[in-house]
């Protein structure tokens, strides 16, 4: 699934430039719950973001099912991230004034045809996160579990390939983290591929592998 | 993504933000709704001018006797000429080929009485020929005829200020009125005229044969005008020309100046329409910049959104927009705006320019070029000012816009 090469990151302002990532290498397979874990400040997110194709590296390589990302333009890195990836992160990231099921059907509006059944599989997304009742909600009408859990829906309304979820239960009381964690769970049942960036060792237990971050690079810890 | 989606998309998001689209929306209306009536009320003035000077007679030129000026827009005479004569009116009906009809005039003020009541008014000496020529109408009884006017009748028409003013108001017809010391039968009353280009009101006179007025009434020899119609727009120059030679040859003027005015309709109508055509392009410009201030702000408001919405461009981006969708997104969200603002602003335009003939009273003339105009430049507008917001936005990193406090 992903594949990195030796990736760097280097964040400049001015003439002060930090090093955030120092060489990670490592891989992902398909159906894997991997967990990458380090205390905040680390990089993962960076990582995350790399992965998702949403920031590139400064040096290394990245390949996701064997395509070298580095080579796409602009517009194929759109059309892979609503292809391949669905996105959990910590603040949710919900339109606020639109409703849960509007907030779902977002990846469709920019894929190549919106499905005529797009509404149908919106609802079935809400409904397999537990929101049967909640689908005509404003998302600022949500609780944070309820929030996080329209983002898992809209994250799996295209089918991806994998979700990468960074710190996604970060917000959450503990009833609402179990919940999300729950799903993820039993999305990696179902096949799905997983990786989940946290600091919290309780969530990084649901998964099959862990990955440490340690001063900008990886170890694999069991 | 499709075009329908991004047209809905877009009405979403300006529903979602209701106060701040119904702000930008009614700028845009005000800017294009001031164009409409703008371009209404100078074309209206334009057709006020067009009607008063269709009101005088077609295809018509005036020669006054001696040096007439226009002084503000009225006219002027330097001083009593006595050298226009009625057979000079008649010379220029059997000389000058390219004229139709002639109607000497010659006019004084004078006291008209009934029973008690006086007051002061315009007499005027006419042939029979200056009812059509001066599209004079008869609303009651009848005009005179020329049997009347070769024996010195002494019949009058009279204006419908006169009917008000003299005869309170009371069916004239048949009535005798005394002028100077004679008296006269009301034959007729005109159709009402109003005031005319200069300032004249044309209700406020009596109309008694020629003869009569220069033999009876005034005894003059001599006439103050010639209204003369020219069988078509097209010999009206050419007509001036021939009358003007015709007239110095029979004044004998050989190196002297002319002792005549001649004013030619096609010149009046000319200049009019200039002034009046300036006019509304001056007013229609001042709107349109209403118009561009409308125009800016779209530009603000677009510009804010833009910084306000960076998490939603992020988020977006994220699930797949391209920097493309982006663009199209704040485009159309601005074009929408402006399109919207253009239809209600035409709305209102239209509502104001009725409202302006209703109550105020106004000439205003139905403009749809200046309502496809308005529509137009306010497309273009809003093309024009969401452009900059929207590149701005579609310019935004994924990354950078998550990350975006």
């Amino acid at each position: 699934m992903f594949k990195t090469e030796n990736i760097e990151k280097t964040y400049k302002k001015g003439s002060v430039s930090t090093q955030v990532l120092r060489g990670i290498t490592l891989s992902v397979d398909k159906g894997e719950y991997v967990a990458i874990m380090g205390t905040s400040g680390t990089g993962k997110t960076t990582l995350m973001n790399i992965l998702g194709c949403l920031d590139k590296p400064t040096s290394g390589k990245l390949e996701l099912d064997g395509v070298d990302v580095s080579t796409l333009d602009d517009d194929a890195l759109s059309a892979l991230r609503n292809k391949k990836i669905g996105f959990v992160f910590q603040q949710f990231f919900l339109l606020e004034r639109t409703t849960a099921l509007d907030n779902v059907l977002l990846p469709f509006i920019y894929a190549d045809s919106y499905p005529a059944d797009a509404i149908e599989r919106a609802k079935k997304a809400l409904v397999s996160v537990g929101l049967e009742d909640r689908i005509k909600y404003l998302a600022s009408e949500l609780s944070g579990g309820q929030q996080q859990r329209v983002a898992i829906a809209r994250a799996l309304i295209n089918d991806p390939d994998v979700i990468l979820a960074d710190e996604p239960t970060g917000n959450l009381d503990s009833k609402s983290t179990d919940e999300i964690l729950e799903i993820f769970s039993r999305l990696n049942k179902e096949g799905r591929t997983i990786v989940v960036v946290t600091h919290d060792r309780a969530v990084a237990k649901y998964a099959q592998r862990i990955l440490e971050f340690k001063e900008g690079h990886i170890e694999e810890s069991v | 993504m499709k075009l329908t989606k991004t047209v809905s998309l877009s009405f979403k998001i300006l529903t979602a933000h209701k106060l701040r689209t119904f702000l930008c929306i009614s700028s845009m209306a005000v800017g294009v709704a001031a164009v409409v009536v703008m371009v209404s009320m100078g074309r209206g003035v334009q057709k006020r001018i067009m009607d008063m000077i269709h009101d005088m007679g077609t295809n018509l030129i005036v020669v006054n006797a001696g040096h007439v000026t226009l002084v503000g827009g009225r006219e002027r005479q330097s001083a009593i000429v006595t050298t226009l004569r009625p057979g000079d009116a008649d010379a220029i009906m059997d000389h000058c080929a390219s004229v139709a009809a002639v109607a000497p005039e010659a006019s004084r003020k004078m006291n008209a009485q009934w029973e008690s009541e006086n007051l002061m008014t315009n007499i005027i000496g006419v042939t029979p020929a200056a009812f059509e020529i001066r599209n004079i109408e008869i609303e009651m009884g009848r005009n005179f005829d020329s049997v009347e006017n070769d024996t010195a009748g002494r019949v009058a028409i009279v204006g419908s200020v006169i009917v008000e003013n003299l005869f309170n108001g009371e069916d004239p017809v048949g009535h005798q009125v005394r002028i100077g010391l004679a008296l006269f039968e009301v034959l007729g009353v005109m159709k009402a005229k109003g005031v005319d280009a200069n300032g004249v009101d044309r209700d406020d006179r009596i109309l008694i044969p020629l003869n009569t007025a220069m033999r009876r009434l005034m005894r003059i020899t001599y006439i103050q005008k010639i209204h003369i119609q020219v069988a078509s727009s097209e010999k009206l120059q050419r007509a001036e020309t021939e009358i003007r030679q015709l007239l110095r040859e029979r004044h004998r003027l050989r190196d002297k100046p002319d002792d005549f005015t001649v004013q030619n309709q096609a010149t009046l109508i000319q200049t009019e329409r200039e002034s009046a055509r300036i006019l509304t392009l001056l007013v229609g410009s001042v709107a349109a910049i209403s118009l561009l201030v409308g125009g800016i702000g779209i530009l603000a408001v677009m510009l804010t959104a833009c910084r306000e919405r960076r998490k939603e461009i992020g988020l977006r981006r994220a699930v797949g927009a391209r920097r493309r969708d982006i663009r199209t997104q704040f485009l159309f969200e601005s074009l929408i705006i402006a399109i919207l603002g253009g239809f209600f602003g035409a709305a209102l335009g239209m509502l104001s320019s009725f409202l302006a003939s209703l109550i105020g009273g106004w000439t205003v003339v139905e403009s749809w070029d200046a309502i496809a105009g308005g529509l137009m430049l306010s497309t273009a507008v809003g093309l024009i000012f969401g452009i900059f917001p929207a590149s701005k936005a579609s310019a935004l990193e994924p990354i950078e816009a998550l990350r975006a406090e």
